[in-house]
């Protein structure tokens, strides 16, 4: 098994499509990270001054003065009631211009971008690649016809599935897992050198929701390989996976099943180790409704629901996989 | 224990199509193959050529019927022998990027195969000066001898090749038949695949044909073309002879002054000749070609692809 599983590794690696894909894998965090980086710089001395002499120059503007001239004169229809003591200086701060509307700038957050900032946007799009990786690695072998040579070397069916299969998802898993924990690490060093307090634990929980990607990105290496290999088409396996993605969510608000079964949902619970959602329920009397109307209400999707939803879908499409690859005849 | 290396009992293969359709591809085949030389497997296209050695090397499932190589039922103990069989299945099929030599480092790395098994294989099959060049590069030649290569990779006992010349030119179809015949005559056992007659009778010691999935006959290359041959009768009275002969029920013919005379064997010319005290002075098997003998045998059999579904055999609907 040993010998099988260098072998299935070397052959992994030495795919130009899973190298391009394993490339992509490392440019798109990266430039994503840079972006992140640098679209929450605080502003230069230079553009500060600068946005200070806008805000100056539109205070000057007359209907900026004339809508300071009616706040002071009817404060309430500003300020509302009560009236606070120093009307001039809430007038002033509630309608002149400030520096920072000029100079906007979003600080860094790496709370925000762990639950739906650029850290989910990096783990969903590293699970896609490595997803695309399993499947253009298994549809090669099958196009080029080189299963039933590999057959003759080692007939035992289930061996060969097992080891191209572990090699994929291993490699996948251990893949991400670099790249997300790089990811936040290197935000968090960008944070710490900005004095933006990470708080405790932040950057833990930062990189655990990045390993639990990585294990999404293992499965999803995973299924990848296990369809293609039941399709024995690279096409027909990316054609079900997408509609299963995109479809799969229409259809269940379409015919009105609770989103708990969305399978997109779900793999954001495992990633965020849960999440909420909203559910359409009949209102009852807490809910103002009496029972009769229906009344949308945030509901928690866990962890361990998202992976006993998830496993088990996971588990039948890969013993169909192995199934058929044993019983059915190889080209 | 047997010293057949492949033996089948009432081999049979179905396939359905997805809507419903059943084609036999064969048909209750019993195939014995005994261990050295080089053994002919004939057959027109669509014969069950293919499909049968295909479901020797586990690549498709037999619907009925037992099948054992080495004495080891196969696909059940088919990892026991694996490693003592080569083949090369209908067309060489590798990695297309990979070069010749990475292709056959992967094969070899599966079986343990020492690095030096490699250059070895690639000089056997005389295909040195190319190996490093990526495989959808090479010529159908190249891509046969790298095949060849990949099955010497295990030192098999037994070869397994399925129509190795097709699409070579002629230098490269000599090349693999002498490859061929040497590695028969080094103590491998060879099972040729062709449908090309003068090929078998060149290069096999005993053969085996099929047709619609059927065997057919089964021998050694001597004893199929006597079989239903004429034979040249000298006698000091051919036209007593004649006589003689007609009464015992054969249809002598005089061709170019010599009498033919067809029979299942030279034992029943003399026997009738004798026991009339004419006296022989010459008896000699005409030698048929195996054309003629595998036309005579497969007339009418349906031709069509190679063994595929839908493609051959007798439908079942």
């Amino acid at each position: 098994m040993k010998r099988l599983l260098q072998v299935e590794l070397t052959r992994l690696l030495c795919r130009r499509a899973v190298l391009v894909i394993l490339a992509l894998a490392v440019v798109l965090p990266l430039v994503i990270g840079v972006a992140t980086t640098l679209n929450s710089r605080p502003p230069s001395d230079d553009a500060l001054a600068e946005a200070e002499a806008q805000a100056a120059a539109d205070a000057a503007q007359p209907y900026v003065q004339r809508d300071l001239r009616r706040c002071l004169n009817k404060p309430e229809n500003y300020l509302g009631r009560p009236l606070p003591d120093d009307i001039q200086a809430s007038c002033e701060d509630s309608i002149l211009p400030r520096a920072e509307w000029y100079a906007y700038w979003n600080p860094l957050d790496l709370a925000a971008e762990r639950e739906e900032g650029s850290g989910l946007a990096i783990v969903i799009l590293l699970a896609i690649l490595m997803m695309l990786a399993g499947t253009t690695f298994a549809g090669h072998d099958w196009a080029s016809g080189s299963v039933s040579n590999q057959l003759l070397f080692e007939p035992r069916r289930a061996r060969v599935w097992g080891a191209k299969g572990l090699v994929v998802s291993v490699l996948a898993g251990a893949f991400t897992f670099v790249v997300v924990s790089l990811y936040w690490l290197a935000l968090g060093l960008v944070a710490r050198s900005r004095d933006i307090p990470i708080g405790d634990g932040l950057l833990l929980d930062c990189l655990q929701s990045g390993w639990r990607g990585a294990g999404v990105a293992a499965a999803a290496a995973l299924a990848g390989y296990g369809l293609t290999m039941f399709f024995r088409s690279t096409v027909a396996a990316l054609g079900v996976l997408l509609a299963v993605s995109v479809a799969g969510g229409i259809v269940l608000a379409v015919i009105g099943i609770d989103s708990v079964w969305n399978p997109g949902l779900n793999i954001g619970a495992i990633i965020l180790d849960g999440t909420t959602y909203w559910a359409e329920v009949p209102c009852g009397d807490d809910l103002g409704g009496g029972g009769m109307e229906i009344c949308s209400v945030e509901k928690t999707l866990s962890l361990g629901r998202a992976l006993a939803f998830l496993g088990p879908v996971l588990a039948v499409a890969l013993a169909a996989s192995v199934a058929t690859f044993q019983k059915r005849d190889v080209p | 224990m047997s010293d057949l290396v492949i033996e089948t009992t009432g081999l049979r293969k179905v396939f359905t199509s997805l809507r419903g359709e059943r084609r036999v591809a064969v048909q209750g085949l019993d195939l014995a193959v005994p261990a050295g030389g080089v053994h002919g497997f004939l057959g027109p296209n669509g014969s069950g050529k293919t499909t049968t050695i295909r479901m020797l090397l586990g690549l498709a499932r037999p619907t009925s019927g037992t099948m054992r190589l080495f004495g080891e039922p196969v696909p059940d103990h088919l990892p026991q022998v694996i490693g003592r069989v080569g083949a090369v299945v209908e067309s060489p099929k590798f990695s297309p990027n990979f070069s010749g030599r990475r292709n056959l480092q992967l094969l070899a790395a599966v079986i343990g195969a020492p690095a030096e098994r490699v250059e070895e294989a690639i000089e056997t099959v005389k295909l040195g000066g190319r190996e490093n060049d990526r495989y959808k590069a090479y010529s159908l030649g190249m891509k046969q001898r790298l095949a060849i290569a990949a099955t010497l990779l295990k030192q098999p006992d037994l070869l397994i090749l399925d129509e190795p010349t097709n699409g070579l030119d002629p230098a490269g179809i000599r090349e693999i038949r002498e490859t061929i015949r040497d590695l028969g005559a080094s103590g491998v056992t060879v099972l040729l695949s062709s449908h090309i007659l003068a090929e078998v009778q060149q290069v096999c010691t005993s053969a085996t044909i099929i047709g619609n999935g059927r065997l057919l006959a089964s021998g050694t290359v001597d004893e199929l073309l006597e079989v239903g041959t004429s034979y040249r009768v000298k006698v000091p009275d051919p036209a007593a002879a004649t006589a003689l002969l007609v009464a015992a029920g054969f249809a002598p013919a005089t061709i170019d002054g010599e009498l033919h005379v067809d029979a299942e064997t030279p034992g029943e010319i003399t026997r009738v000749l004798g026991e009339a005290g004419v006296w022989l002075t010459e008896l000699a098997p005409l030698r048929a070609d195996l054309e003629s003998y595998f036309l005579q045998l497969t007339e009418g059999e349906q031709l069509g692809g190679d063994g595929h579904p839908g493609t051959s055999g007798e439908a079942v609907a």
